[in-house]
């Protein structure tokens, strides 16, 4: 399945935040350790709630977290 | 691997030998291919004993998976479910649309019956493969 059109920086932010783990986070965010998992590897696209979550989570605004890839959305 | 994808597995592939041997029975002439308690007998069989299969499976998966990763479905895994079961409906839909048409030439209840047991298994295949799929290789709903 093709990646999402967009990345992420959650491991550097969680490595930042003092190398929160998986299962951390995805308890603050209210997801499981597996989903965190998969929207770093690009596996899984969260909804705007849980995207907003993490961000808020780390202090950072939404942007900073997720990144538009604007090559991928040329190439569609 | 996950909790919810091991508990996948275990469904499909109980359902794929519980399924391909009545149905292969079936095909090899089993009269519960053309009379009806012959029929309800072995399908009635074999689906209890994949029921205790998945039930006793899905028990010692449980005791053997730490508790915080058998937590909750979050919304990865209902998305997931949905596309799963959306996918295993449209199989259903054809089947019971295939099953409809054939009906006025089939002189035999067992017969439909079976056509009925054969979509709603495949639907239930269909449904869990694409589950496994998405957990594989992503879902982004």
């Amino acid at each position: 399945m093709a990646k999402p059109p967009f990345n992420n920086d959650i491991r550097t932010l969680r490595f930042l935040a003092g190398e929160m783990t998986q299962a951390e986070l995805g308890d603050r965010v209210g997801v499981t350790r597996q989903t965190i998992a998969a929207i770093e590897q690009g596996k899984y696209s969260p909804s705007l709630e849980v995207a907003f979550r993490i961000a808020r989570l780390f202090g950072k605004p939404l942007e900073a977290v997720f990144q538009w890839d604007g090559n991928q959305d040329a190439s569609r | 691997m996950a909790f919810r994808e091991k508990t996948a597995w275990l469904t499909l592939i109980s359902m794929l030998v519980a399924y391909t041997l009545y149905f292969g029975l079936i095909v090899g002439g089993h009269p519960a291919g053309y009379e009806l308690f012959a029929m309800l007998w072995l399908f009635g069989a074999i689906s209890l004993t994949q029921l205790v299969v998945v039930i006793a499976g899905s028990l010692y998966l449980t005791a053997r998976t730490p508790k915080e990763e058998r937590a909750r479905p979050d919304e990865r895994d209902r998305a997931i479910g949905r596309r799963g079961a959306a996918a295993g409906y449209y199989v259903l839909l054809i089947g019971t649309i295939v099953a409809a048409v054939v009906m006025p030439f089939l002189e035999s209840g067992a017969r439909l019956a079976n056509i009925g047991l054969f979509a709603l298994v495949t639907a239930e295949a269909v449904h869990h493969l694409v589950i496994l799929t998405s957990y594989r290789r992503g879902w982004h709903g």
